[in-house]
């Protein structure tokens, strides 16, 4: 009788553990990896198994050109990022603060949202070919019209009676910028810069791929053109990773401390 | 009377005229820049063509009949695409909003998803499709899925709990209460969702093609770049632009409002992007 209790005791506490959250989670991930796995089998031959993307990879790290062309990229994706976060934050706040600030910008802003990353890529080739500004100039492109667009947001949720404030206390322009405008446009500059570092890795990798000598997109175009589609997803899974470390070592800490003083709210990234 | 309502008359107008006279400003900045650029800097025409030589060579490109039918094939592929989005994720996510095992299950599907660069896609699509339309629609469906998805896992969530409860009451039928309640609530959040993620979708059509196609804006935009011609380069991606703001401002807008003129629309900060 206990044996048979304890036995449906361990059961339940199995069910209860693969229906949680966390039991959900990992068995998607399970799924989608034999997925992947069945379909290269079977379906289709030129997609690689996870095993052979993996032994790629391992074999890129020992030729030295795993390290070498990830910091090659790191380092253009943090100067574009450096750039688009004064560039972005200042339109935006320009924009959100005076009125022909923004209704001078608010149309080039939107153009340049509209515009794919691939054609200022291929723009930038022709331009300054297998140079280090190309991947560069076109992050910045890409990505500054976004933050723009998230800072004029967060200058208008400006409280106008502490704006009001200031002015009344003669509070100079730079201090009010420092106190007031960035801190109420904190929430949505960290949304907006989450959106740009995405957009502005993409714009990078793009360039290095159409016409670069170094960077992640440059090894994965190298791959391309040998018909090696190992190589290809081994890239294109560096990327995901970049993007994945970036948002759970990066964001996520800086956003829990961004929203340390919050009570309750939920986010989905989860 | 009269010198009394002056001022009352003028301001509204003088509201619609100022912002008009920034922003064809800031137009007309962006094209000074790039005219003195071509004069003073770069030189070569060919190298940065000046914008009338652009707009000559988008007349001629309008006159060959190459703009709609490329259009209209990037266009046919991108509806595939958002076809495809939504006959699976009408299902996936009545169900991520009504349980929350869906919810987990598909949770990291939706993050990957929205958080892939572009050129990962274009390289599946090669890798998944080969040179084949349905790669560009594949792509397309699988980066407009996930604003589906949470659109009406949110749409789900939002329905009115005492509407179902009165359903309950009155023992409606299942199919009805779907059909009257919870559909209408979900439609708009759809919609919305379907409108932001446009623009994305076309873009990624559109590497998509550059990468593995034989027709499509995308298409024409690799040959220009393989003629090296600076000109058809500038020239399709100012066609890209025309027909995003267009087809995004007066198709989506509208029909947006012509199929929901019965209720408020939504505002904007209640749409759920995958981004932000």
């Amino acid at each position: 009788m206990a044996t048979e209790t304890s036995s449906v005791r361990s059961s339940s506490a199995i069910w209860r553990m693969l229906t949680s959250d966390r039991g959900a989670q990992w068995t998607a991930r399970l799924l989608a990896l034999g997925i992947w796995q069945v379909l290269s089998d079977r379906v289709v031959d030129r997609l690689p198994s996870p095993r052979e993307t993996i032994e790629i990879m391992v074999l890129e790290y020992q030729n030295g050109d795993l390290i070498t062309n990830i910091l090659v990229s790191y380092r253009r994706v943090g100067t574009t990022l450096a750039i688009v976060l004064v560039l972005g934050i200042l339109i935006g706040s320009a924009m959100g603060k005076w009125m022909p600030a923004r209704y001078y910008f608010k149309d080039i802003v939107f153009i340049l949202v509209s515009l794919p990353g691939f054609i200022w890529a291929l723009l930038s080739v022709m331009w300054w070919g297998f140079s280090d500004k190309g991947p560069i100039v076109v992050g910045v492109l890409v990505a500054t019209p976004i933050l723009a667009i998230n800072a004029y947001q967060g200058a208008q949720a400006v409280p106008a009676n502490l704006r009001a404030m200031s002015r009344a206390y003669r509070v100079p322009l730079r201090r009010e910028f420092r106190s007031l405008t960035l801190r109420s446009m904190s929430e949505y500059l960290f949304a907006g810069f989450r959106i740009c570092v995405l957009a502005g890795f993409g714009g990078v990798l793009l360039t290095e791929w159409f016409g670069n000598s170094e960077g992640i997109g440059f090894r994965q175009h190298y791959w391309y053109d040998g018909n090696n589609f190992n190589g290809m997803l081994g890239w294109g899974i560096v990327e995901i990773l970049t993007i994945v470390a970036i948002d759970r070592f990066l964001f996520d800490p800086l956003l829990r401390r961004l929203r340390a003083w919050r009570v309750g709210g939920e986010e989905w990234s989860g | 009377m009269a010198a009394t309502q002056r001022p009352v008359r003028a301001r509204p107008r003088a509201r619609r005229v100022v912002p008009a006279f920034y922003s064809l400003l800031g137009l007309l900045t962006l094209l000074g820049l790039w005219s003195a650029t071509t004069y003073w800097i770069v030189f070569d025409p060919y190298i940065l063509p000046p914008p009338w030589l652009v707009a000559q060579r988008m007349w001629e490109l309008l006159g060959e009949g190459l703009v709609f039918s490329n259009f209209a094939s990037s266009l046919g592929k991108t509806f595939l695409g958002w076809l495809f989005a939504f006959a699976i994720g009408i299902p996936l996510g009545l169900a991520m909003g009504r349980y929350r095992y869906a919810k987990a299950f598909l949770n990291d599907f939706v993050y990957l998803v929205s958080n892939v660069p572009a050129i990962f896609w274009a390289v599946m699509s090669i890798l998944l499709f080969g040179i084949n339309p349905l790669g560009a629609a594949f792509i397309v469906m699988i980066v407009v899925l996930p604003v589906v998805l949470l659109n009406i896992a949110a749409g789900v969530e939002s329905v009115d709990r005492e509407l179902l409860g009165m359903s309950r009451a009155f023992k409606v039928r299942r199919m009805l209460v779907v059909r009257s309640v919870v559909l209408p609530t979900i439609l708009p959040f759809v919609l919305a969702g379907a409108r932001v993620s446009f623009a994305n979708s076309w873009k990624i059509e559109a590497l998509t093609e550059l990468f593995g196609g034989r027709r499509g804006v995308g298409y024409q935009i690799g040959q220009a770049f393989g003629r090296y011609s600076v000109v058809d380069t500038l020239a399709w991606m100012f066609f890209f632009v025309i027909f995003v703001v267009l087809f995004e401002r007066i198709v989506l807008v509208r029909l947006e409002r012509w199929l929901f003129r019965w209720r408020p629309m939504l505002s904007e900060s209640s749409v759920v992007t995958v981004q932000g």
